[in-house]
């Protein structure tokens, strides 16, 4: 259940078996069927999420009700509406299952008690974040220098398979596009041979 | 208390930390033991929550039949049948053993790597065969040993000092039945609470886990006084106060 939450801590940087058992304790295993919320806008954001097995998102919605998707989290991702889990304030994201879902869930309590206990967990979550931050400029950037057709092959290959796994007009939703205007820079891709 | 800033400014009220502003995300709560009388019964209260409630029960076909009625009677319930106690614990935040106190070392480690840090709800009587005594010794409790054998839990204890039949009468003689809540983490207490509201009852939180040793001696007391006074299984506790 925590291999795969071990193996990408370990990649970050490497635990003993009992710091591997420390961390179990505090980790809440969680299954989520499609289309369940997590995360609710207005509530407190209880959880850091890591993805186990399946395929998560998170969205705003607007004044008129649209979804705007703002991220994804699939095998080995995490999710979370940050300000709101930090701070304990009302969350300005939901958060839902896009699959079956198996998740990990660390709690404001555990994480704090994880870096009074184990100073790895510092690191682990320095680099994290560090990581995090680093994409979300790269992501940025791209918004609003890149063409499209630039932005949605970046957007690609940051995000292995999600062709197969996530609808188009998702996709569309994420990238800030009409479903109408991913097709067609999808269909001048596909004519340029680039996708 | 709540406070009110009247005249001239917007009124303000500051909720007193036990009146809980309700989640919006759904709650899923596992109810292992559905098909015995008291799983029955708290899992008709809570289908009333807007919570999804998922049922386990040794007699599988009992559980679907309870998940089928309360759907009839209340097509907005979320309430399914789950085949292993394993499964329905994983995918709840909250998980209710509605088992006889000798179940519950076996239920605990079937259920116990998905528990962790989950709400774990002990409702247990360790009474023993003829009524008149607790099988558990003075210096603990059935929620202490159930908080041992899932040390990464929190387990609370609520719903033992209330009979089955309580549950569809919480309003006894014109007074609302107490119904005591105890354990060592103040979140789970809380929302421990809220369950107890939404069964009908009024939540008293008693304090600590060990607490449970009063609040178990309670139950068989209460059964004795039924038994002796013939309360037709009818009967709760009431604090007076001032």
């Amino acid at each position: 259940m925590h291999e795969l939450f071990l193996k990408k801590f370990n990649e970050v940087v490497p635990l003993t078996p009992d710091e591997e058992a420390l961390i179990k304790q505090y980790l809440v295993p969680k299954k989520l069927r499609k289309k369940q919320y997590l995360l609710q806008e207005g509530d407190v954001c209880k959880y850091l999420c890591f993805v186990v097995k399946g395929a998560m998102r998170s969205y705003v919605l607007d004044e008129k009700g649209d979804e705007h998707i703002t991220a994804f989290a699939f095998e080995g991702w995490s999710i979370t509406d940050l300000p709101s889990f930090i701070r304990q304030e009302p969350a300005t994201l939901n958060i839902d299952a896009l699959e079956d879902c198996e998740l990990l869930l660390t709690s404001k309590s555990a994480m704090d008690e994880l870096f009074q206990k184990l100073p790895k967990y510092e690191t682990y979550a320095r680099i994290t974040v560090t990581h995090g931050y680093m994409a979300l400029q790269k992501r940025m950037t791209n918004m609003i220098s890149l063409p499209l057709e630039e932005r949605y092959k970046a957007f690609v290959q940051s995000h292995q398979n999600i062709l197969q796994r996530v609808p188009q007009h998702m996709i569309a939703s994420y990238m800030g596009l009409s479903p109408e205007t991913l097709s067609r820079v999808r269909s001048r891709l596909n004519n340029k041979k680039e996708l | 208390m709540p406070i009110v800033i009247g005249a001239g400014c917007p009124a303000i009220v500051v909720l007193h930390h036990q009146n809980i502003i309700k989640m919006k995300t759904k709650q899923t709560i596992a109810v292992i033991g559905a098909s015995g009388n008291m799983g029955y019964a708290i899992t008709r209260s809570l289908s009333k929550g807007g919570y999804r409630i998922l049922l386990c029960s040794d007699e599988q076909q009992k559980a679907v039949t309870l998940a089928n009625d309360i759907k009839n009677n209340n097509t907005t319930a979320d309430i399914d049948a789950i085949d292993c106690s394993g499964q329905a614990a994983w995918e709840a935040d909250i998980i209710v053993l509605a088992v006889p106190y000798a179940a519950e070392k076996e239920i605990a480690a079937r259920i116990k790597e998905v528990a962790t840090q989950k709400i774990v709800i002990s409702i247990s009587n360790p009474l023993n065969e003829t009524f008149n005594g607790l099988v558990t010794s003075p210096g603990t409790s059935a929620a202490e040993e159930l908080q041992a054998l899932l040390p990464n839990s929190k387990v609370v204890k609520a719903f033992n000092t209330t009979f089955a039949a309580d549950f569809a009468t919480p309003v006894i003689d014109g007074k609302q039945v107490d119904a005591f809540i105890a354990g060592n983490d103040e979140e789970a207490l809380n929302t421990v609470s809220e369950l107890v509201t939404t069964a009908g009852f009024n939540p008293i939180i008693a304090g600590d886990l060990s607490v449970s040793r009063t609040l178990e001696s309670m139950r068989l007391l209460l059964i004795q006084l039924t038994m002796k006074y013939n309360y037709n299984w009818l009967a709760g506790w009431k604090v007076l106060h001032n």
